[in-house]
């Protein structure tokens, strides 16, 4: 367990952490720019989760809400900052378990970070709106399962699997194919069990 | 007592097999300016960070030797401790910036905060240290808007503050223009005229054998030679070891002069000295050429670009090109001026990146206003600066065919003309390698590579010397001649003055949005007030030949 | 360059506050509303925020912050007027469809709660510079290592936002488009953001280094160029606030 969470403060993984806010910010605008109908927000979390572990991918996430807050104003934003820091966590998780190897185990990432998301979004949105994401799609979903009756929580559940599992899902395979070409002189850095050898 | 004392100093990077460093052993003494030359991975950015002890302690990979810098073990004391005896400096003015800081003043105090000094001590280092680097007129500006000069004197201010007694600069001018190396060396004379151990890498060899006490001659990892620049010069391997010496050597050893202990002359003055003293000075001018590249002479009038009355600016009221005119045929053509001169909003508008805001630039009769980026692909290719903002695939041959096929080509011809450019770059071999595993030269060339084999008609190339060491230059010199005989237009900006000398036929000088002078190389460079208008400095070759000629 | 944060420097009282009294302020927003259960506590906080934003002069430009808001804040009122479970009372129909009193209610308590911390939060991010904000938690303890990593993203994100142009230009160079079907314009996002990752993780590591040889992370107490210059208004209005906070929980509890 103590290995999966093994962390170096060093500079070069601290320097990660703007770098990783600025790659969401920048993920969001070529998404907006090519009118992609997904976020596509938490790459960067996502790439600090597995460059620098569980506890730098939570970091980054719990900090790119709080700028994103600071520079839009949006303090909404803050509360979810819970849910990046969620993303980050588990997805570094997966990542140190191997889940970031192979292509097909990547969905499993893919599928933990969606949860994750999801099962922290859900009640954080229940509590402060009601229940609505703020996302046309899924709140038209929302809309009509509390027509037909549906308890707010199941509803609301349902109306989150939508706006974020599909830009989890994305999100993660984009984050694995980037990740899987770099090279080891960058990822090296990262590696919290480096040593260095003697010569002589 | 030596500053710095190296013994055996060896060292492997993390995950690679041969070795970075192959037992050096050397000391500098206190005072010396020191420089560094060898070929592109040599081994002299690892070298300067092992001095430092970011090697090992930055990168860990496996080291052994020691490096001691005034008795402390490099490899022992943490970089955050060793920084009060040794500065860094590098290439990148905008990674040097802590970016924690928005006003000059701020960015040079971080590193005093750092390392717990007192506000009044501070604030007096701060100001002379501003004032030092003439730098003190910017103090409350934020440092990322300062030009590339500027920035680079700013990070040299913040290591200067924390007093270190020894300064390693690593090829700081290279992303430079020419005024802005001009400001870096003089501050370095400066520096080192203080009493300050200098230790420096650097390309360009004219300057280096100028204000260096010693040179460190290195290749594969090894010191080959460490001795003063004249000795160095006068050895007859250097063009194995991919250096091409200073203009003066070539040209002494060309007229068959040497001084008396069997070296050359390394420095412009020395140079002249020696040619004064000889009593044959009329048969020695006639056997000065100016080495110019011999391109063939096929047709080259067949007009390919034409800029009526073109007007751009990027900021309302503030124009950056005003009314230009310029028409562009087949030669080679070179454009020079410093940065902010207009050389590349010029470009982006002939490749239909920007469009004028008033005026019309036609590209074979046609007006391309109408068409698209993308469209104009196929007939004209632009090589951005950095290679890092285009490269994305995981391999060197999807990179390189990544613009071939989306211009329409099928496989086998993208694979042919991919072929044949990573020959021409010298990247044959390297196409299952791992593009950001390979150094920033050789993406460069990889870069390069990428926009020849869309064997468009146009190539137009932005600063694509930089960072380069010799060999890489020939190649690209060659590249342009090759791609100039098969009747293609190629267009290059470039700071390198003895280069574009040496390879284009026609040099275009801009200065404020205007083009000041357009001709041969021979032309341009004689007139003297327009490139003094321009701030360019004349290749080392035109200012030897100017100098007999008695100006 | 543009910068990202939102903050203005008017010389104002506002901008004279401590931070932490700006911070205790949402805090107090937020919570006396919430505490108290009655609902026009929230437009009491929400004309208190709007008197501050007036005082500091810049109440023009926390309307933009608010205003993205209200889609979100209509939607809830369709959504919980319509079909909230605990809707009995009917509150008006238009045609057939009925809004109802308690979901209403509801919506209207979550619409006053967004705008209530839209712009207790405004009377803060307006009036604060993010340094400022970093010096100080610095200078109460904060990690170093964690206020570099907010300072720097204001001043490290506007250039890889500069970047973008750059890098969509080098591929549309090379033949990529950026517009056409969905899947023309889902090939394109790789090639944009791979190059952005690719830099970034290249110059990180060449700032590390920077940091590093000017003694980041040295076990070192920092010194300080600057005093904040002490606020009169600082105690005062700290106490006020605890205070109300304070005489809130007392009344709820009675």
């Amino acid at each position: 367990m103590g290995k999966i969470f093994k962390t170096k403060l060093t500079t070069a993984t601290i320097v990660l952490i703007p770098a990783c806010i600025g790659i969401n910010y920048l993920g969001k605008l070529f998404a907006s720019l090519l009118k992609l109908p997904l976020w596509l927000d938490s790459i960067g979390t996502c790439i600090g989760a597995c460059l620098g572990g569980p506890v730098i991918g939570a970091i980054c996430g719990a900090a790119n809400n709080l700028i994103y807050g600071l520079t839009t104003g949006d303090n909404i934003t803050l509360i979810y900052a819970i849910t990046s820091l969620g993303i980050g966590l588990v997805v570094g998780i997966l990542a140190r378990m191997g889940f970031m190897k192979t292509f097909p185990k990547s969905f499993v990432c893919a599928l933990g970070g969606g949860l994750a998301a999801v099962c922290i979004s859900t009640p954080l949105n229940i509590l402060f709106w009601g229940g609505t994401t703020g996302n046309v799609w899924g709140d038209a979903l929302f809309a009509a399962t509390q027509a037909s009756g549906m308890s707010v929580g199941l509803g609301s559940f349902l109306d989150e699997i939508v706006v974020d599992v599909p830009d989890k899902i994305i999100t993660i395979i984009i984050v694995y194919l980037i990740v899987k070409g770099l090279p080891k002189k960058l990822t090296a850095l990262y590696d919290v069990n480096a040593e260095t050898e003697r010569l002589d | 007592m030596a500053m710095i004392t190296i013994e055996n100093l060896k060292y492997k990077y993390p995950g690679t097999d041969r070795l970075a460093l192959d037992g050096i052993s050397l000391s500098i003494e206190k005072g010396e300016f020191i420089g560094i030359i060898g070929q592109n991975g040599a081994g002299k950015s690892t070298l300067c960070q092992a001095m430092i002890g970011l090697v090992p302690q930055f990168y860990h990979g496996a080291y052994g030797g020691a490096v001691r810098v005034k008795e402390r073990l490099a490899e022992q004391v943490p970089v955050q401790e060793l920084c009060e005896d040794v500065g860094l400096i590098f290439q990148n003015p905008f990674n040097q910036l802590s970016g924690a800081r928005d006003t000059v003043y701020g960015e040079v105090a971080y590193g005093l905060q750092n390392l717990g000094i007192e506000r009044e001590e501070m604030k007096s280092r701060i100001e002379r240290v501003l004032k030092q680097l003439d730098i003190w007129q910017y103090r409350d500006r934020n440092p990322f808007d300062l030009s590339g000069g500027q920035m680079q004197r700013v990070a040299i201010a913040s290591i200067l503050v924390m007093q270190p007694e020894v300064m390693i600069l690593d090829e700081p001018t290279s992303q430079l223009d020419p005024e802005g190396t001009e400001e870096v060396f003089r501050v370095v004379d400066q520096l080192s005229r203080t009493g300050k151990t200098i230790i420096m890498v650097e390309q360009k060899l004219e300057k280096m054998a100028k204000y260096c006490d010693r040179l460190i001659l290195m290749q594969d990892g090894k010191v080959v030679d460490f001795d003063t620049p004249e000795k160095i010069f006068a050895r007859d391997d250097l063009n194995e070891m991919g250096i091409q010496p200073p203009a003066f050597v070539r040209i002494s050893k060309q007229c068959g002069l040497s001084n008396q202990d069997g070296t050359y002359p390394v420095t412009l003055e020395s140079t002249i000295a020696l040619f004064e003293q000889q009593s044959d000075k009329e048969n020695l001018t006639q056997k000065l050429k100016p080495e110019v590249k011999q391109t063939v002479q096929t047709q080259r009038t067949k007009e390919l670009f034409q800029m009526e009355d073109i007007s751009f600016s990027y900021q309302k009221h503030i124009p950056v090109l005003e009314h230009l005119n310029l028409s562009l045929d087949q030669r080679t053509t070179a454009i020079i001026g410093q940065n902010g001169a207009g050389k590349t909003t010029l470009v982006r508008l002939l490749k239909g990146l920007l469009k004028p805001v008033s005026g019309t630039v036609y590209f074979g009769g046609e007006d391309i206003s109408k068409k698209t980026v993308a469209m104009l692909a196929g007939k004209v290719g632009y090589v951005f600066q950095n290679p890092d903002d285009q490269i994305f695939k995981y391999n060197v041959l999807d990179e390189v065919m990544f613009g071939p096929l989306n211009i329409g080509m099928t496989q086998e011809e993208a694979k042919e003309k991919v072929r044949k450019a990573l020959e021409m770059m010298g990247l044959s071999g390297k196409e299952k390698e791992n593009p950001y595993d390979l150094e920033m030269y050789e993406r460069k060339m990889v870069a390069i590579a990428s926009v020849v084999a869309m064997d468009t008609d146009v190539v137009i190339l932005d600063e694509p010397t930089i960072a380069q060491d010799y060999p890489g230059k020939k190649r690209i010199g060659d590249m342009i001649a090759s791609l100039a005989e098969k009747g293609k237009l190629v267009i290059a900006i470039l700071h390198d003055m003895d280069f574009v000398a040496e390879s284009f036929e026609r040099v275009i000088v801009m200065a404020h949005g205007a083009i000041l002078a357009d001709g041969t190389s021979k032309e341009v460079f004689a007139q003297d007030t327009i490139l003094k208008e321009a701030r360019l400095q004349k290749p080392y070759m035109t200012q030897l030949m100017e100098r007999f000629a008695g100006k | 360059m543009k910068s990202i944060s939102l903050y203005v420097e008017k010389g104002s009282w506002l901008n004279k506050l401590h931070p932490y009294t700006k911070l205790l302020y949402i805090l107090t927003a937020i919570m006396i509303p919430l505490t108290g259960g009655k609902l026009w506590l929230f437009p009491v906080m929400i004309v208190s925020s709007l008197v501050l934003l007036l005082s500091g002069r810049i109440i023009k430009r926390a309307l933009p912050l608010v205003g993205f808001s209200f889609t979100l804040i209509i939607v809830i009122f369709l959504i919980q007027g319509l079909f909230n479970h605990n809707n009995e009372t009917v509150l008006f129909s238009i045609g057939w469809i009925t809004f109802y009193k308690e979901g209403t209610l509801f919506a209207t308590r979550i619409g006053c709660n967004i705008l209530n911390m839209l712009l207790a939060f405004g009377v803060f991010v307006l009036t604060t510079s993010p340094q400022d904000l970093v010096d100080e938690l610095e200078k109460s303890g904060f990690s170093p290592k964690f206020g570099y990593v907010i300072n720097s993203v204001f001043q490290i994100l506007p250039q890889m936002m500069a970047t973008k142009d750059t890098i969509t230009d080098a591929q549309r160079s090379r033949g990529m488009e950026t517009e056409g079907n969905l899947l023309v314009r889902m090939k394109a996002f790789l090639p944009l953001i791979s190059p952005v990752v690719m830099s970034s993780l290249i110059n990180t590591r060449e700032r590390a280094i920077a940091l590093d040889v000017r003694g980041f992370g040295r076990k070192q107490k920092k010194t300080w160029l600057y005093d904040r210059p002490k606020c009169k208004w600082d105690p005062v209005a700290r106490v006020i606030l605890i205070g109300l906070m304070i005489i809130t929980i007392v009344w709820r509890v009675l």
